[in-house]
C-alpha cells in the first residue's frame, strides 16, 4: 500500500477505528488519498500519450462504422433511427470513448487481489473505512483520468466528426455532474463484483461475464435503444446504464436533468448499501491463510 | 546466422517445450475453461449488438449482415492465431524490464523462438473457436459459390493474416529493447487492426485506409481477399490483383519486422540490476 495512511500503531489500531475521529480530520484524510491517488496518473506520460491514440483510433473507427451504417446504400441514408439522429450517435460514440478510462469499467480487481493475497486483514485493521478508502483512490483516480484522457480523446472526435454541443449551459454543468455520479456508480458496481473474492478462487469467469454485461447493458458499444426490446427494457433500470448512458442522456438533452441525475443518485444508495452489506458478510467469513 | 539445419533442431526442442508448457497450463483445468468461457462471452456480446444494429439498419457501405460477419470471422480468426502463437513474444518487455532477458541470449537456440515458446497459452482458442464458427455461419448465408479455389486460397490468406498480427505483436516487443514507455500504442495497430479488419475498410475515412492498407496492410488480409470470395465489387478502385496480394504484403511485413528483431537483439544492453 502507498503512503497516505497516517502513521499509526497497527496494534492501537482497532481501537482507533471504533473510536470516531473528528469529521474534520476524516474528510482530510480522504482527500489526501485522493489528491495522491490523482498525482499518481500524471507520473506515466508516454503511457498516457499511447492511450490517447489508441481512443482515438477506436473512436474514429466506431464513429465510421455508425456513419456507415446511417449512410447505407440501399436506404439512401437516413437520419432517425430509433429516436437517434446520425449526430446525437456520433456524439455518443466520442462521449464513450472519452468516458472510457474516467469510469474505469475494465480491469480493476485491485480488492480481489487484496483478498486473495490476504492482505486485506492489514488494510482492515487500518484507521479508516475500506470501502471509503478505495472510493477516495478512484475519484482521484477518476479525476486525473478525465483530464488527461477523456479531454484530448473528446477534442480529437470533435475536430474529426460533427459532434454535437449541449443545448444549454446547464447542460453541460449537469453532464459534468452526472460523470461524478456515473464514476461512483461505476465504482460501485466494480468494487460489489471484487468482493466475489471472498467467495471465489478464480475471478476471471466472473471479470468476464461483469465486461460483456457492462458493454452490452451500460450503452458503451451502442446506444440502448438500438437493442432489442426485452433487453432494453431490463437495461433501462439496471444500474448499468447509469454509468455510460445517462451522462450521455443528459448532455444530449434526451432526459430532464433531474430525472437522469435522480437515476444516478438512486442507484448509488442502493448500490453503497449492498456493496456495505456484502463487506460485512465476507469480513465475518473471512479465513486468510497463514500470517 | 542460424543455419536451417540449426532452425530444425530449435524447432523441435521448441515443440517440446511448448507442449510442456501446455501441459503444466492444463493443471489448472477448470481455470482455463474459465477463461475461455469468458472470452467467448464478450465477443458473443459484441456479435449480439452487431445483430441488433442490422435490426434497424439495412446494410453497412453496401455490405449485408452476413457478409459483415464473414470478415468478422476470418479477422477473429487470424488475430486470434497471431495472438496465440507470439504469447511469449508478447512478454518480452517484462524480461528486459526485470533484466530476465539475458539468459536467452546464452542459449544456443533462436533468440525468437526461445521468446515464442516462453510463455504458451491457450486462452484465446475461444476466440478461435469463435471466429471459426463466425466465418462458417457467414460462408454458410452469403451468396455466393465456395469454389476449391477460394477455399484453397482462404487457408493461404488465414496464414498471411496470422503472421501479420504476430509480427505487430512482435514490434511491441522490438520497441521495448529500447523504451518501455508508452508501447501500449502499438494496440492501435494489434487490436486496432483486428477491429478494423471485421468491416469493409470503404467505409473509413482516407487516412485511416491508407494507415491499414499501406503502413500495417490489415485491409489486403480481410477486405480485399474477401472481396474475391464474396464476389463483391471494389468502391476503392485498386487493381484487379488487390485480392491476391496477402501472401506477398504479409510476407514483406514479416520481413522488415524481422530485420527489426535482429537490428534490436544486437544492440540490445541489459538493463543490469
Amino acid at each position: 500500500m502507498e503512503s497516505g495512511t497516517p502513521a499509526q500503531s497497527r496494534f492501537g489500531a482497532d481501537a482507533v477505528r471504533k473510536s470516531p475521529e473528528s469529521g474534520g480530520e476524516v474528510v482530510r484524510l480522504y482527500l489526501e488519498l485522493a489528491r495522491r491517488s490523482f498525482q499518481q496518473q500524471f507520473a506515466y506520460r508516454g503511457a498516457t500519450l499511447a492511450g490517447i491514440f489508441v481512443n482515438g483510433i477506436f473512436g474514429i473507427m466506431i464513429a465510421s462504422v455508425f456513419l456507415a451504417l446511417y449512410n447505407s446504400q440501399s436506404s439512401g441514408g437516413m437520419d432517425d433511427v430509433q429516436g437517434w439522429s446520425k449526430d446525437q450517435t456520433i456524439t455518443l460514440v466520442w462521449i464513450n470513448q472519452s468516458l472510457l478510462m474516467t469510469v474505469y469499467l475494465w480491469g480493476w480487481w485491485e480488492v480481489t487481489h487484496n483478498i486473495q493475497s490476504g492482505a486485506i486483514v492489514n488494510e482492515l485493521l487500518k484507521p479508516y473505512d475500506y470501502f471509503c478508502y478505495w472510493l477516495s483512490r478512484d475519484l482521484g483516480r477518476a479525476l486525473a483520468h478525465s483530464l488527461i484522457r477523456g479531454v484530448p480523446t473528446f477534442l480529437t472526435g470533435i475536430a474529426l466528426f460533427d459532434v454535437l454541443a449541449p443545448e444549454t449551459s446547464a447542460r453541460f454543468v449537469a453532464f459534468l455532474v452526472s460523470i461524478v455520479l456515473a464514476v461512483i456508480v461505476s465504482f460501485c458496481l466494480r468494487f460489489i463484483v471484487n468482493l466475489a473474492g471472498f467467495w471465489v478462487l478464480d475471478y476471471r469467469g466472473i471479470a468476464a461475464m461483469f465486461t460483456a454485461v457492462l458493454n452490452v447493458l451500460s450503452g458503451m458499444l451502442a446506444p440502448l435503444a438500438f437493442l432489442p426490446d426485452p433487453v432494453r427494457i431490463v437495461a433501462d433500470v439496471l444500474p448499468f446504464k447509469a454509468v455510460i448512458m445517462t451522462p450521455n442522456e443528459v448532455y444530449l438533452g434526451q432526459v430532464p436533468i433531474w430525472q437522469g441525475l435522480g437515476f444516478q443518485i438512486l442507484w448509488i444508495g442502493a448500490l453503497v448499501a449492498i456493496a456495505r452489506k456484502l463487506m460485512a458478510i465476507g469480513e465475518r467469513q473471512l479465513v486468510v491463510q497463514g500470517g | 546466422m542460424d543455419s536451417l539445419f540449426d532452425m530444425r533442431a530449435d524447432l523441435t526442442i521448441a515443440g517440446r517445450i511448448a507442449a510442456l508448457r501446455l501441459r503444466g497450463q492444463m493443471q489448472y483445468r477448470s481455470s482455463f475453461l474459465m477463461q475461455i468461457f469468458g472470452n467467448f462471452v464478450v465477443n458473443f456480446a459484441e456479435i449480439l449488438v452487431l445483430w441488433s444494429l442490422f435490426q434497424h439498419f439495412e446494410d453497412m457501405g453496401g455490405w449485408s449482415l452476413n457478409e459483415v460477419i464473414f470478415l468478422h470471422g476470418l479477422s477473429m480468426v487470424m488475430f486470434s492465431l497471431g495472438d496465440t502463437v507470439t504469447n511469449g513474444v508478447q512478454a518480452v518487455p517484462l524480461l528486459i524490464r526485470d533484466g530476465n532477458f539475458d539468459r536467452t541470449l546464452v542459449r544456443p537456440m533462436s533468440s525468437y523462438v526461445q521468446s515464442m515458446v516462453n510463455e504458451v497459452s491457450l486462452r484465446h482458442v475461444g476466440l478461435l473457436g469463435q471466429g471459426l464458427l463466425l466465418l462458417a455461419v457467414g460462408m454458410a448465408t452469403v451468396d455466393s459459390e465456395w469454389t476449391l479455389a477460394k477455399t484453397a486460397y482462404m487457408l493461404v490468406v488465414i496464414v498471411s493474416g496470422a503472421a501479420l498480427f504476430a509480427a505487430l505483436f512482435t514490434i511491441e516487443a522490438i520497441l521495448s529493447f529500447w523504451t518501455v514507455n508508452s508501447i501500449e500504442a502499438v494496440n492501435a495497430f494489434t487490436y486496432g487492426g483486428s477491429e478494423l479488419g471485421q468491416y469493409p475498410i470503404h467505409i473509413f475515412q482516407r487516412g485511416m485506409r491508407l494507415l491499414f492498407l499501406y503502413v500495417v496492410p490489415v485491409g489486403f488480409m480481410t477486405y480485399y481477399p474477401s472481396l474475391y470470395f464474396l464476389d463483391k465489387p471494389d468502391p476503392l478502385g485498386l487493381p484487379g490483383f488487390s485480392p491476391f496480394m496477402a501472401p506477398i504484403a504479409a510476407c514483406v511485413f514479416c520481413i522488415v519486422v524481422g530485420r527489426g528483431w535482429t537490428f534490436a537483439i544486437r544492440h540490445y544492453r541489459s538493463t543490469g540490476s
